[in-house]
């Protein structure tokens, strides 16, 4: 079971995804980044987009909230083009979604609270809601950092600016959600912290999730589906065990972290070799 | 000839890039001016705006009053001697005092502002932009333009003019100490002279350069900070390149103002006589 990419264009023509994505190509002057792509992401569903770094993974997933617009190809979401919407109507549009930066992204002017508050209060009257409070308190005890409501973010560890940032990223209730490399940089535990943390959001509150991730153990841990990125394509899309058993050398070297062969035939050069390579002549030894 | 291929193309994309750039800093600017003038038909932005002014305008006026004092005392003691020379030492009230509320106090006031706060506005927004901070205020449906240039570029726009009030208001004071005090000056005669010659039109025209320079230096300063490239590097060059474009836009503005006001002077002053 799972599709490969031809299977994935034949799809995306009659897809009723949530998002679709459809022949979407991204340059940065000469550097294409995405080529040709088409995706359809399933409502309800966990989908994790895996790759190399500098691969575009972050770049796609921006196209689906249209914080980078496509030089070519259409964005759609829940049936309407929205990649040629202006900035006004698409901030209409972004209250839907939900977006857990990697690094967080949270304002560092403002406390934890505030920060939660934030999407809240810019598109609502604050004086018209009652319990702000406990609208924030909900939405941290969600997170498990609830106390921390008056803490300023630079006082926040990595792994609690990340809670903190998911807290402000939920605080709108949206449909889909959004998670770029939602584990880079913590530790081991708090990396699982994460993953549970999406895996609640999504069966409690049942919304569509996005992830991008280079973390192998959290992808097969939250994704009911998963799909690889390489030089702008997609090379893989399937469930966890599709992934596993994927002929593709590059996913196989990629799911098990294996080093290529040209990098392997320039670390086992002979010392000689690659001290003249790389020791600079003028060095003593 | 591969070479001059080469050449040009590098020139022509040179060329392509820095229109881009004008287009999308006047597009920018232009958002930034209009954003700032609606926001003053919205109370909700009221608590962002008196923010900035705080940071902006009240904590820049122990620094503006210190440059407005050295300008006044400089221009005391710079041209006491050519005066004494030709007896007209009672008559340095009038230099100094014209100088510094039309054009010293005006000019340096506004680049001490594009250092202090224009250096500030591109370093904040310029570490938002690089840790993804801008993005996150677009991604929950907020224009960042409206809520973090127009804050901006409103307080500086409104509190310019009155930091140059104090500016002046030191310059003429350091001035009148350094002359009357130190160099023996008659008092009266020092003000009786400056208060002929320093008339309404000379402050009022200081005072109006304020908005323009706040203007300038605030929509440049997010400009870069917004535009800036990644990293500390990225951040700290902005900074540098923002002083010195709010630096030159300074010179400049005050230059097309000198004119334009000096033609709206020749052409109202002879209609004084009818009032």
């Amino acid at each position: 079971m799972g599709l490969n990419n031809t299977d994935i264009s034949k799809k995306t023509v009659n897809s009723s995804g949530i998002i679709v994505l459809q022949n979407l190509t991204k340059k940065f002057g000469d550097n294409l980044v995405l080529d040709n792509i088409s995706l359809a992401v399933e409502k309800g569903k966990t989908t994790v987009i895996i790759g190399p770094s500098g691969c575009g993974k972050t770049v796609l997933i921006k196209h689906m909230i249209l914080l980078l617009r496509p030089t070519a190809g259409e964005v759609y979401f829940k049936g309407q083009r929205i990649d040629n919407l202006s900035e006004k109507e698409l901030n209409k549009v972004r209250t839907s979604f939900g977006f857990l930066f990697q690094g967080g992204a949270l304002f560092d002017s403002l406390n934890v609270s505030e920060n939660i508050l934030f999407p809240i209060t810019q598109h609502y009257n604050a004086s018209e809601q009652r319990n702000l409070d406990e609208i924030v308190k909900s939405k941290l005890a969600v997170v498990g950092m609830d106390g921390y409501q008056l803490q300023y973010p630079e006082k926040l560890s990595g792994g609690q600016k990340k809670r903190v940032a998911l807290a402000r990223a939920i605080a709108m209730n949206p449909e889909v959600m959004l998670y770029d490399e939602p584990t880079t940089g913590l530790d081991p535990i708090r990396s699982d912290i994460i993953n549970e943390l999406i895996l609640k959001l999504q069966t409690s509150l049942g919304h569509t999730s996005i992830v991008v991730t280079h973390d192998m153990k959290s992808a097969y841990k939250v994704g009911d589906r998963i799909v690889m990125l390489h030089r702008g394509k997609i090379i893989a899309d399937g469930d966890a065990d599709y992934i596993k058993n994927h002929p593709h050398p590059v996913v196989q070297q990629f799911i098990n972290g294996q080093v290529s062969e040209e990098d392997l035939a320039m670390l086992r050069m002979k010392g000689s070799e690659f001290k003249s390579q790389f020791a600079p002549s003028d060095f003593k030894e | 000839m591969f070479e001059l291929g080469a050449m040009l193309d590098s020139f022509g994309a040179k060329a392509v890039e820095d229109v881009n750039s004008i287009g999308r800093s006047i597009r920018f600017i232009w958002s930034g001016l209009a954003a700032a003038f609606l926001s003053i038909f919205h109370p909700r932005s009221y608590a962002l705006t008196l923010t900035q002014m705080n940071i902006i305008g009240v904590k820049s006026v122990p620094v503006i009053m210190v440059t407005g004092a050295f300008v006044g005392m400089t221009l005391a003691i710079q041209a006491y001697d050519q005066l004494a020379f030709m007896g007209l030492e009672e008559r340095l009230g009038v230099l100094i005092n014209v100088s510094v509320v039309k054009e010293l106090g005006p000019v340096l006031a506004a680049v001490m502002l594009s250092g202090r706060i224009g250096g500030a506005l591109t370093a904040e927004l310029g570490t938002m932009k690089v840790t993804e901070q801008i993005e996150a205020v677009r991604s929950m449906g907020t224009d960042p333009i409206k809520y973090l240039v127009a804050p901006r570029v409103l307080a500086t726009l409104l509190l310019t003019p009155f930091l140059i009030i104090y500016a002046d208001l030191l310059g003429i004071i350091g001035g009148y100490f350094v002359s009357v005090v130190q160099l023996g000056i008659n008092e009266q005669a020092y003000w009786s002279y400056s208060a002929r010659g320093v008339e309404l039109w000379d402050v009022t025209i200081g005072i109006v350069k304020g908005f323009f320079f706040g203007g300038a230096i605030a929509s440049i300063s997010c400009y870069k900070g917004f535009y800036c490239r990644e990293g500390a590097e990225g951040v700290g060059r902005a900074c540098t390149e923002a002083f010195v474009a709010s630096f030159i836009s300074i010179l400049a503005l005050n230059f097309a103002m000198g004119v334009i006001f000096k033609a709206i002077y020749n052409t109202l002053w002879p209609l004084r006589i009818l009032l």
